[in-house]
């Protein structure tokens, strides 16, 4: 598979296509750890048993169209119309609802920023290294195996260390689907380690799509570089 | 004469659309999505500025913001197509609430409304209070057949201009029309990436969120209250949460671990559907927004996303990768019924039901590998790329008329929002700054 020219790439590439349904099989099959993922953070609403508040009422019996509009009049009466201090009142009508305020939170931004950090120099003194992708596939290539080759050994090593396996992609694709991409590129990566030894109560996944890429530019060799799986040392929570 | 237009159309329209529904069709596909249907001509003779303000630029300013707000809605609705009223020889200034006799002149040559007012700011303050007198004159009946008059601070003046807007929609359509709609969407501040929404037109952007990480994929509550989006709690696990927009208070939806992705109301309200691989790997969910029960729609080793209801509420369209690498499939509401819709292409995703139910808009892959905005029938029968170029098109988003999209493009480069007709024409960028806009929701209307 290594001196395989270039040519034959999109060949390669249709039958990882081609393969994605069995690889997903797999994925389900050797999941028995995503039952600890489903389990750890049953809370709020999505879980039957809830948390005793319920939601508000998001019920829509249909548009009320004198809601709003009054219609042309022959001797128009004021409209005063609400500006951004207050919507206009009418119940189904956003009007310039301004209210609708980010909370002046400006503490959570740097709080977020200064955790990223905190991994970051962990993650670079342990010396981790990420695992690349072809472009479409979320398969772990000969080079991602030698990467995580050794990866595996400092998770042996550091047998407390939490290990978060970070999936991205490259800015091709919908928003959507490439979160679902992501997430196959993470557990690719953490099944991997899984292989190599590495308890998989220790190590957690998180697809950030094409969110959060490394790279901004429009080229091949930037989208090469956001297609990864990135090994973090979780600090925090 | 101008009745007997509006009561074409409307048959038009509701015949047209009440057929694809049903049959899907083939030949009334073109029908439906030609935009140069019998569109009623109208005329704006121009929004005076009265008296009031000491500064007269100020006040020509004002007349001539709120004009070029209504011509750009009037534009925009579909409904009329705007004439130039000083082509036909028509030159009018200073009226006041009665007909111009020139009027009627341009009837002759074909004008079915014509449309003016006048506007001014009552004292020379900034926030003083502003009014508009706005008059609609028809040619059918050869006389003033109404009005509107707002007053409001100096901040609303786009917004009289789009509600005027949408009352000559209604008047002539019975639809509530699209001008005072909203668009939410995601804006990249630093590297964190917040909930904003806009008008619909661009202007007004405000900022939901400020959470300093990801927040993805806002969808409408049908009755416009609440947004439903991915937010990454801690960074490491997506939750979908709730926004009320009036206060900014909010609720966790759905909390389960691994993906929580792309989540949509129902027609009704009551149901959410969304995407999850809380079981394994990404599968779609309905939860019930009053008993909170959570009932899952798909079983398959692939991943299912992107959920979205036909209007009726009975089908969901979604994106499945299956059969190898994402395509559009359908199902019923209770996850029976699966069959494949898009078979053209290696990769077909993000699609969204028109509000119309006769088409599904979506993001495809071309043989060159750009990702464009495509639309078909529910019934597979018709297909049609809407744009075309470089770039990565995607999110698209139906305006509550099922006339136009609203999606983001890497076209120019980063990623901006844009609207288009949903024939592929008259093509708009409404977002210019910021380094990266996407994920745009039209809201519905109200």
């Amino acid at each position: 598979m290594k001196k395989i020219p270039v040519s034959y790439l999109p060949l390669i590439l249709g039958v990882i296509v081609l393969g994605m349904p069995a690889c997903s099989k797999k994925a389900v099959r050797s999941g028995g750890d995503m039952q600890a993922l489903q389990d750890e953070t049953v809370k709020g609403g999505g879980s039957k048993d809830g948390t005793g508040s319920s939601f508000p009422d998001t019920s829509f019996s249909g548009r009320n169209e004198s809601n709003n509009l009054r219609g042309l009049d022959r001797n128009p009466s004021e409209e005063r119309l609400g500006g951004h201090a207050g919507n206009t009142g009418s119940p189904g009508g956003v009007g310039h609802a301004n209210a609708m305020v980010a909370k002046a939170d400006s503490g959570a931004g740097a709080r977020q920023l200064a955790e990223i950090r905190a991994e970051q120099v962990a993650s670079v003194a342990a010396g981790l290294r990420d695992v690349f992708f072809a472009y479409d596939s979320f398969s772990v290539t000969d080079e991602g195996r030698h990467a995580l080759a050794g990866d595996a050994e400092w998770a042996r090593s550091n047998p407390n260390a939490q290990l978060k396996i970070e999936g991205h992609c490259d800015e091709r694709g919908t928003s959507a689907y490439n979160l679902v991409l992501g997430e196959k590129r993470a557990k690719a990566v953490r099944n991997y380690l899984v292989e190599l030894g590495v308890a998989p109560t220790y190590l957690s996944v998180v697809s950030y799509g094409k969110e959060r890429p490394f790279c901004t530019e429009h080229t091949e060799s930037c989208y090469s570089q956001n297609r990864r799986g990135h090994l973090v040392v979780k600090t925090g929570k | 004469m101008a009745f007997r237009v509006v009561v074409f159309i409307s048959l038009c329209v509701s015949i047209g659309v009440g057929w694809i529904i049903e049959s899907g069709a083939a030949d009334v596909f073109l029908e439906a999505t030609r935009q140069d249907f019998q569109k009623i001509p109208l005329g704006i003779a121009g929004i005076e500025n009265l008296g009031g303000s000491e500064s007269p630029e100020a006040r020509v300013k004002l007349g001539t913001r709120i004009e070029d707000v209504l011509k750009a809605d009037v534009r925009r609705s579909l409904v009329f197509a705007l004439v130039d009223l000083p082509s036909l020889g028509m030159k009018v200034s200073h009226l006041g609430a009665e007909p111009d006799p020139s009027f009627k002149q341009a009837a002759e040559n074909g004008v079915s409304v014509i449309v003016w007012g006048q506007a001014g700011m009552k004292s020379g303050n900034k926030d003083a209070d502003l009014s508009m007198d706005g008059y609609v004159y028809d040619a059918g009946s050869n006389e003033v057949v109404g009005g509107k008059r707002y007053v409001g601070s100096a901040s609303v003046a786009r917004l009289m201009a789009h509600r005027f807007a949408d009352e000559l929609v209604f008047r002539y359509t019975g639809e509530p029309g699209i001008a005072r709609t909203k668009i939410a969407y995601v804006s990249e501040l630093g590297t964190a990436r917040e909930l904003f929404v806009m008008d619909y037109d661009g202007y007004d952007p405000r900022q939901l969120t400020a959470d300093g990480f990801l927040n993805l994929m806002p969808r409408w509550s049908p009755d416009r209250r609440f947004l439903v989006f991915t937010t990454y709690r801690n960074r490491n696990t997506q939750d979908i949460d709730m926004i009320e927009l009036a206060t900014g208070k909010r609720w966790t939806l759905v909390a389960q671990g691994g993906l929580n992705i792309t989540p949509v109301f129902s027609p009704d309200g009551n149901s959410l559907a969304y995407s999850s691989s809380h079981e394994g790997n990404a599968e779609l969910y309905r939860l019930d927004m009053k008993t909170k029960a959570v009932q899952r729609l798909t079983t398959h080793a692939a991943g299912d996303l992107s959920p979205s209801w036909a209007p009726s509420g009975r089908e969901l369209v979604f994106t499945s990768d299956r059969s190898g690498g994402p395509q559009i499939f359908l199902m019923s509401a209770d996850g029976s019924n699966v069959r494949r819709l898009t078979f053209e292409g290696d990769y077909n995703a993000a699609p969204v039901w028109s509000p119309r139910g006769n088409l599904i808009a979506y993001v495809c892959r071309t043989p060159k590998k750009e990702y464009k905005l495509c639309v078909i029938t529910p019934d597979g029968q018709k297909r049609l790329q809407l744009t075309t170029g470089l770039g990565v098109d995607d999110s698209p988003s139906w305006s509550p008329d099922g006339r136009h999209l609203v999606f983001s493009s890497t076209v120019e480069g980063k990623s901006q929002i844009y609207m288009i007709d949903a024939d592929g024409k008259d093509l708009e960028r409404i977002t210019f700054t910021g380094t990266h806009n996407s994920a745009p929701s039209w809201s519905p209307a109200s």
